[in-house]
């Protein structure tokens, strides 16, 4: 009974490696971004705004962690006043851009969109307005 | 633009070969037992653990015994006392590893880096040991599978599924050279389905080098040094991964605790995503705790 067993779960762990080799054999592929997707997605820096750009963008990709309830560090990116301390001591564009002595953010993801980065760059350069 | 990798089948077919060697190699070894007194003596512990920082050490999970591991890196500490330097962040991992048999073991778990799932394998060829056979390292091979699970950035696009796929191969060679040293050199190949640019590689090679140095029964000093070979990735700031720390013993449990520049902790993370530099101060402290379960017990005790 014993020996069936251990043969049992060999047997069954030989079938799922083979499984898996066969699945990782089919999903091996040699792309890059630039190849598969030869036309960058638009990017219209146009009318840059608070309302209209930059909060959109925080709502998709900060607020989730950084809401003006139980913020997280306690950095708020939900509100134009909370956004601006961080974008005055220059944490902010460390953090976006994974700079050296901040945290990478959006923490554990991916950085914002190249796009997003611009749009953002842009607004701070016009000095954060609240519009 | 979609090829197989002839690489990896080839890789895949040393695999199948090599994982039936043990086998034969266990029958071969009854045999020997029953017609000779002489006996094969096993090096164990060569690490304390199934990890030697971040990576993969040469130890599988005992046959039957269910290992549940959490590893934790906090922050950035050049980020400051405003963020307690780096302790108000954190990146976890959670997984599980199981010990099928002596030699194969498999393991899951989940990432927030990047909400990555991975899953793989691990085997072991060669073991160390003196006596009637007499071998002067142990020999794995440990393959995995991560699986990134982030929302698509750009959505206006066809967004494939395998491009979320990042796969390692690593074969790790240790040899413990005494109670209290061991090492453990690492040849890694990761492959990447989608990277940035045209200059990025998929398949990225890459070294370890891992050790053990015993201070007190109970503690041990671990480092652990990733080299990638040069111009494979090109377009993100990258960053050998390094990390060091102590390893603390506690009955059925291990507390590693540890210092590292990288920030992901899967294998095709942390060996080709880190972008902390140790001059800089980019420096995550981080712990690991596995916990052990025995859920087949085994039918006799080793001496």
């Amino acid at each position: 009974m014993e020996h069936l067993t251990t043969k049992f779960t060999r047997n069954i762990s030989l079938v799922i490696l083979l499984v898996i080799l066969a699945w990782g054999l089919n999903s091996c592929y040699y792309d890059n971004v630039e190849d598969l997707y030869p036309i960058p997605p638009a990017c219209d820096t146009l009318n840059i705004t608070y309302s209209g750009t930059v909060a959109p963008i925080m709502t998709a990709n900060c607020n989730a962690c950084h809401g003006s309830t139980d913020p997280s560090a306690g950095i708020i990116t939900d509100t134009y006043s909370g956004l601006k301390i961080i974008v005055d001591d220059g944490s902010f564009w460390g953090a976006i851009n994974h700079e050296s002595g901040y945290s990478p953010m959006p923490q554990g993801g991916n950085k914002l969109s190249d796009c997003d980065l611009k749009k953002i760059g842009i607004w701070i350069e016009n000095d954060a307005p609240n519009d | 633009m979609k090829h197989k990798n002839p690489l990896l089948i080839f890789l895949i077919l040393c695999l199948v070969i090599l994982i039936h060697r043990p086998t034969a190699a266990q029958d071969d070894l009854m045999s020997l037992l029953e017609n000779d007194e002489e006996t094969i003596n096993y090096e164990y512990a060569t690490f304390k653990t199934t990890k030697v920082v971040l990576g993969q050490s040469i130890e599988n999970p005992a046959p039957g015994v269910l290992v549940f591991l959490i590893q934790h890196h906090f922050g950035r500490i050049n980020t400051g006392a405003y963020e307690f330097f780096g302790l108000d962040q954190a990146t976890i991992r959670l997984g599980f590893e199981y010990g099928i048999t002596d030699w194969l073991a498999v393991g899951i778990g989940r990432s927030s880096y990047k909400k990555t799932f991975d899953g793989y394998i691990k085997t072991k060829i060669l073991r160390q040991s003196t006596g009637a056979v007499n071998m002067p390292l142990s020999l794995s091979y440990f393959g995995s599978i991560a699986i990134t699970s982030l929302k698509w950035q750009e959505t206006d696009q066809t967004n494939y599924f395998s491009s979320r796929l990042a796969f390692t191969h690593q074969l790790l060679i240790a040899r413990k050279f005494s109670p209290s040293l061991s090492f453990q050199l690492t040849p890694t190949l990761v492959h990447k389905n989608l990277v940035p640019t045209a200059e990025d590689k998929n398949d990225i090679f890459a070294t370890g080098f891992g050790g053990r140095v015993k201070l007190t029964n109970r503690m041990s000093l671990n480092a652990e040094y990733f080299y990638v070979f040069p111009n494979q990735i090109v377009s993100l700031d990258y960053d050998d991964s390094f990390s060091i720390g102590l390893d603390l013993e506690t009955g059925g449990h291990v507390f590693q605790m540890f210092f590292t520049n990288s920030n992901p902790i899967f294998e095709s993370g942390f060996i080709t995503e880190t972008n902390g530099k140790w001059i800089n101060g980019d420096i995550y402290f981080g712990f690991n705790i596995s916990r052990v379960f025995t859920i087949v017990k085994p039918k006799t005790f080793r001496e």
